[in-house]
C-alpha cells in the first residue's frame, strides 16, 4: 500500500548499517547472477547460448588487456559523443529561435512536430551514400535522432516560460537581454534538461544501431561479430562494456542536472 | 507601454494572435523547396541516390497498388505491434504495481535503474542467436526495450498519486481494487501515456533497424534490397512509407490520450485552487 | 441528509443545557504529532485534549501554521499519530472511516471526473443504485449552486466553484461526523453567507457532530456551539468558548450584542497568538 504517513527517523543509523542496507536494497541483482550462474552451471543450456559469468569476465579482462575494449570503446563513444554533442548546441539554438523568432517558427515549427515521430533511422542507408560508410554518417544520424527531443524541449521550454515571471521582470525594468538570461534561460533550463535526457540514450542506441547493422569497428560491431562467430561470452562482455558506457553517460547527466537546475526536484527519466 | 508589450511578444510569441500576416509561409517554404527538388531531378540535376518527389510517389504507388506494400507494412507491423503490446503492458501493468506495493517497486527498482540507461538493442545479435532469425527475436527485442520507458512512466505516474486523492478514497471507504482502478490508474494515466508515446516511437525504430539488421519481409527489409540493388526510388517509397506510419500511430495515440484524460488536460493552474 | 435526520426539539431561546457527563463521542487525549524534515523537527501538536459530544458543533479557530488541519487529517485516520490517543465512541482511531467524512482544504476533487462525477463517487463506493445516485448527487449539486455546471471537469472551475463541489461530495457521503477544514475559505461573500445558513440549516436538522476549521471569527460564532481557539504552533488549546446564541440563528444574530462581546473576545484571543506566531517564524 502507499504509505501515507511519514515514517520516523530511527535513532542515528551508524555507517556501518547504512552502507549495508544499500547493498541489501541491490539485492534483486544479486538474485538475477546467482539465477544465470546456476542455469549457466547447470548444463541446461548450451555454453555456445548462456557462458557462465567467470567465462564473460574472463573475456573482459582479455578484452581490457589486448587493447580492444579502449579502441572499440573509443570509438563508440566518440560518435555518440560528437552527434550528441552538436545536437545539444543545434538544438538549444534552434529551439530558442522557434520560439522567439515568430517567422523561423513558421518555417521550421511543422518540420520538428511533424518529423519528431518518424523513426528517422531509415533514412541511414541514404546517409551511407551521402556520407560514406564511415563515421560521419553515423555522427549524423545520431545527431539528427538526437535534435528532435533537444529543440522541441528547449522551444516549449523558452515558450513557456512563466508569463507571471516575465511580467515580473519587466516589471522591474529589466533590459531585454537581462530578461533572456535572467528569466528565460532559468526557467526554460528545466525544460531543456528534460529533452537532453531522453536524447542521451538514444544517441548510444542510435550509435550501436549503426555499428550493428554495418561497420568494422565500434563496440556493436563486436557484439554482432561475436554471436556471429558463436562466441558469445566474447559478445556479453561487450555488451557489459555498453552498458558501462550508458549508466555512466546517465550517471554524469544526473550529476550535471543537479548543479545546475538544483531548484527543481529530481524527475524521472522516460528512456 | 506599447514598448512593454511588443518586448513580450517578442519573448512569447504564443501571446500574439496566432493566424498572424504570415502563416501562409510555413505552407509556402516547404512547398518551393518540393518544386525546387522536382525541377532539379527533372533536370537531370540531382545525384542519383537522391530521387526526385514525382518518382518516389509513382514507384510508392506502384507497390501499393500491386500489394506488394501492404504484404511489406503488415509483416513489419505484425512484429511491431506485438512487441509494444507485450512491452508496454508489461511495462505499465508492474509500473503500476510497484508504485503501489512497495515490496515489488524495491527488487525492480535495482533492476530497473541498471538497466534501463542501457542501450538494450546491443543485445540484439544474441537474441538472434537465441531464438532465431525469425519474428520471434525481433519481438523479444523489442518488448524488452519498451517495458524499461513504460515501467518507469507508470512507476512514477502511481508513484505520485496526489496523497489527498488517495486519502479521500479511503475516507469514502473504497477498497484496495477500486482504490487502483478508480484513483491510482487515472492519476497516473497522464504518465503512463508519456511512457507510451515513447514506446511508440521506439517501436518503430527497432521495427526498422531489426530488419536492416536481417529480415525476409517488412519496410526495413525493403530498404536494405533497394540499397543493395540501387533502387533508390523503392527505397524512398519504403523510407515515406514508415514516416507516414510513424506519424499516424503517434497521432492516433494522441487522440486517445485527449479522449482519455478530457479533465485533465484542461488549463491545469489558472491562479486559484 | 434527511435519510437519516435525527429531528431534535429546536430550544429557542434557551442556551443549550449543560452537557451531561457521560462518556463524550470524542475523545482526545494529550495527541502529539511532530513532522521530521532534514534535520529539523516541527513539532505541529503537542498535548492536545480535547472531548466532543455528540451533536456538537465545534469551530476551530486558530493561526496558520499551528496545526488544525493536521489534527483533523489525524481525525480522519489519514495521518499517523505519534503520541496520546484519540477515540470515538471510546473506540481508538486508527484508520479512515466514511463515518467521518472529510472535507480537505485542498478539496481533492478528482480531476478526471466531471462536477457530478465526483459527488456520486462517495455514493459508487457505497453501492448505492445509479438512479438514486444521481438524485442525491443532483440535489447537493443543486444545493451548491452548481447545477449548471454538472457536467464541467474541476480544472475548468474556480476555487470557490472546486470547493462547493467538495461540499456537495461531503453532504452526500452523509457522514456521522462532519470534518471540514477551511470549507468556506475560497468562496466569495455572497455564497459563503448562503452556504453558511445552509450548513446552519442542515445541522439543526440532523444534528450531526460537526468539527469546523476557519479564520472567520464571524463564521465560527454564527455556527458553532463551541469555539476552540489554538495557540500558535505548536498547537494547544488556548480557550475554548461556548456560545450561547439561540437557534436557529439567522444573519440577524451578527447585530446582537452577545454577539459583538464574542467577537471581541475571540479577536483578542487569536490576535495574541497570530502575533506570537509571527515572532516565532519570524527569528
Ligand atoms: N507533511 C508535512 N511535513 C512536514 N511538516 C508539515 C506537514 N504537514 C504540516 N506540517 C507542519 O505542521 C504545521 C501545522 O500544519 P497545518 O497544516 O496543520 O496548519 P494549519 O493550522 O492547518 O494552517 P492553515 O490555517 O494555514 O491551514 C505547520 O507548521 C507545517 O509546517
Ligand atoms: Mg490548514
Amino acid at each position: 500500500m502507499v504509505d501515507a504517513s511519514i515514517p520516523m527517523s530511527a535513532a542515528r543509523a551508524s555507517f556501518l548499517d547504512v552502507w549495508l542496507a544499500r547493498v541489501w536494497r541491490l539485492y534483486p541483482i544479486f538474485v538475477m547472477l546467482a539465477v544465470w550462474e546456476a542455469i549457466a552451471h547447470s548444463g541446461l543450456i548450451s555454453p555456445l547460448l548462456l557462458p557462465t559469468i567467470e567465462k564473460v569476465a574472463q573475456e573482459f579482462w582479455q578484452m581490457v588487456v589486448s587493447g580492444d575494449l579502449v579502441f572499440h570503446g573509443s570509438i563508440t563513444l566518440q560518435r555518440a559523443l560528437i552527434g550528441f554533442a552538436s545536437a545539444i548546441v543545434a538544438g538549444i539554438i534552434i529551439g530558442t529561435a522557434l520560439a522567439r523568432v515568430k517567422i523561423i517558427s513558421r518555417i521550421l515549427e511543422p518540420v520538428f512536430i511533424f518529423g519528431y515521430p518518424i523513426p528517422k533511422i531509415s533514412l541511414y542507408p541514404i546517409f551511407i551514400f551521402i556520407f560514406g560508410f564511415g563515421d560521419m554518417s553515423k555522427i549524423v544520424l545520431v545527431f539528427l535522432e538526437c535534435l528532435y527531443p533537444i529543440t522541441i524541449q528547449s522551444m516549449y521550454g523558452m515558450r513557456n516560460a512563466e508569463r507571471v515571471l516575465v511580467w515580473a521582470a519587466q516589471n522591474a525594468g529589466s533590459s531585454n537581454a537581462r530578461l533572456f538570461w535572467r528569466v528565460l534561460v532559468p526557467s526554460a533550463a528545466p525544460a531543456i534538461f528534460a529533452g537532453i535526457r531522453i536524447a542521451l540514450p538514444i544517441s548510444m542506441i542510435v550509435t550501436i544501431i549503426t555499428e550493428l547493422i554495418g561497420e568494422s569497428r565500434g563496440l556493436g560491431y563486436v557484439v554482432a561479430f561475436a554471436s556471429a562467430s558463436f562466441e558469445p561470452a566474447r559478445a556479453m562482455a561487450a555488451f557489459v562494456a555498453i552498458a558501462a558506457i550508458g549508466f555512466c553517460f546517465d550517471r554524469s547527466l544526473n550529476w550535471l542536472r543537479q548543479k545546475v537546475i538544483y531548484w527543481q526536484a529530481d524527475a524521472p527519466s522516460l528512456t | 507601454m506599447s514598448d512593454q508589450t511588443a518586448n513580450l511578444e517578442q519573448v512569447m510569441p504564443e501571446a500574439k494572435t496566432a493566424f498572424g500576416d504570415q502563416r501562409g509561409i510555413g505552407i509556402l517554404v516547404p512547398l518551393a523547396i518540393l518544386v525546387g527538388w522536382e525541377l532539379c531531378g527533372q533536370f537531370g540535376l540531382l545525384p542519383r541516390y537522391i530521387v526526385a518527389p514525382s518518382k518516389i510517389i509513382a514507384t510508392w504507388w506502384e507497390m501499393l497498388s500491386s500489394g506488394e506494400l501492404i504484404g511489406h507494412v503488415g509483416s513489419s507491423m505484425f512484429r511491431q505491434s506485438l512487441g509494444l503490446l507485450f512491452g508496454a503492458s508489461c511495462g505499465t501493468i508492474i509500473g503500476v504495481l510497484a508504485g503501489m506495493f512497495g515490496p515489488i517497486g524495491r527488487f525492480y527498482e535495482p533492476l530497473v535503474s541498471l538497466i534501463y540507461p542501457v542501450p538494450k538493442v546491443a543485445i540484439l545479435p544474441l537474441i538472434f542467436a537465441w531464438f532465431g532469425l525469425g519474428d520471434l527475436s525481433k519481438i523479444v527485442v523489442m518488448t524488452i526495450s519498451i517495458f524499461f520507458p513504460t515501467y518507469i512512466a507508470a512507476y512514477h505516474g502511481a508513484k505520485s498519486v496526489n496523497k489527498i486523492h488517495l486519502w479521500t478514497a479511503q475516507n469514502v471507504g473504497a477498497g484496495k481494487a477500486r482504490l487502483i482502478r478508480q484513483v491510482v490508474i487515472p492519476s497516473a494515466l497522464p504518465d503512463i501515456f508519456n511512457g507510451l508515446r515513447i514506446g511508440l516511437a521506439l517501436s518503430f525504430v527497432l521495427m526498422v533497424t531489426t530488419e536492416l539488421v536481417v529480415s525476409t519481409k517488412g519496410l526495413g527489409y525493403v530498404i536494405a534490397r533497394a540499397e543493395e540493388n540501387l533502387r533508390f526510388d523503392r527505397m524512398y517509397a519504403a523510407i515515406l512509407t514508415i514516416a507516414i506510419l510513424g506519424f499516424c500511430a503517434d497521432r492516433l495515440l494522441l487522440k486517445i490520450r485527449e479522449y482519455f484524460l478530457v479533465g485533465q488536460l484542461m488549463s491545469k493552474d489558472r491562479g486559484h485552487g | 441528509m434527511s435519510q437519516s435526520a435525527r429531528i431534535v426539539p429546536i430550544s429557542s431561546g434557551i442556551s443549550r443545557p449543560p452537557q451531561t457527563t457521560s462518556e463524550p463521542l470524542l475523545r482526545v487525549e494529550s495527541l502529539t504529532k511532530t513532522f521530521d524534515r532534514k534535520g529539523t523537527r516541527v513539532i505541529a501538536l503537542d498535548n492536545f485534549n480535547l472531548n466532543v459530544d455528540d451533536g456538537e458543533f465545534v469551530a476551530i479557530v486558530g493561526p496558520s501554521g499551528c496545526g488544525k488541519s493536521t489534527f483533523l487529517h489525524m481525525l480522519g485516520g489519514f495521518e499517523s499519530v505519534d503520541g496520546g490517543t484519540m477515540s470515538l465512541n471510546g473506540q481508538k482511531v486508527t484508520r479512515p472511516g466514511p463515518d467521518r467524512g472529510m472535507l480537505f482544504q485542498e478539496y481533492a476533487l478528482y480531476p478526471w471526473r466531471t462536477v457530478l462525477g465526483n459527488v456520486m463517487w462517495p455514493l459508487e463506493v457505497q453501492n448505492i443504485p445509479q438512479t438514486e445516485r444521481t438524485e442525491i448527487a443532483d440535489k447537493f449539486i443543486s444545493l451548491v449552486g452548481l447545477t449548471h455546471f454538472k457536467n464541467h471537469y474541476p480544472n475548468e472551475l474556480s476555487g470557490g466553484m472546486k470547493q462547493r463541489v467538495a461540499l456537495a461530495r461531503l453532504l452526500a457521503l452523509n457522514p456521522k461526523i462532519l470534518l471540514m477544514d477551511e470549507p468556506f475559505g475560497a468562496l466569495d461573500a455572497q455564497n459563503r453567507e448562503l452556504l453558511q445558513e445552509e450548513l446552519e440549516r442542515i445541522w439543526d436538522t440532523s444534528r450531526k457532530t460537526v468539527l469546523f476549521v476557519t479564520h472567520d471569527i464571524d463564521e465560527a460564532i454564527y455556527l458553532a456551539d463551541r469555539i476552540i481557539v489554538f495557540t500558535a504552533r505548536p498547537g494547544r488549546i488556548k480557550a475554548d468558548i461556548r456560545i450561547d446564541l439561540a437557534r436557529p440563528r439567522a444573519m440577524e444574530i451578527k447585530k446582537s450584542p452577545a454577539y459583538t462581546e464574542y467577537r471581541n473576545h475571540i479577536w483578542d484571543l487569536l490576535r495574541e497568538e497570530v502575533l506570537r506566531a509571527r515572532e516565532e517564524y519570524a527569528s
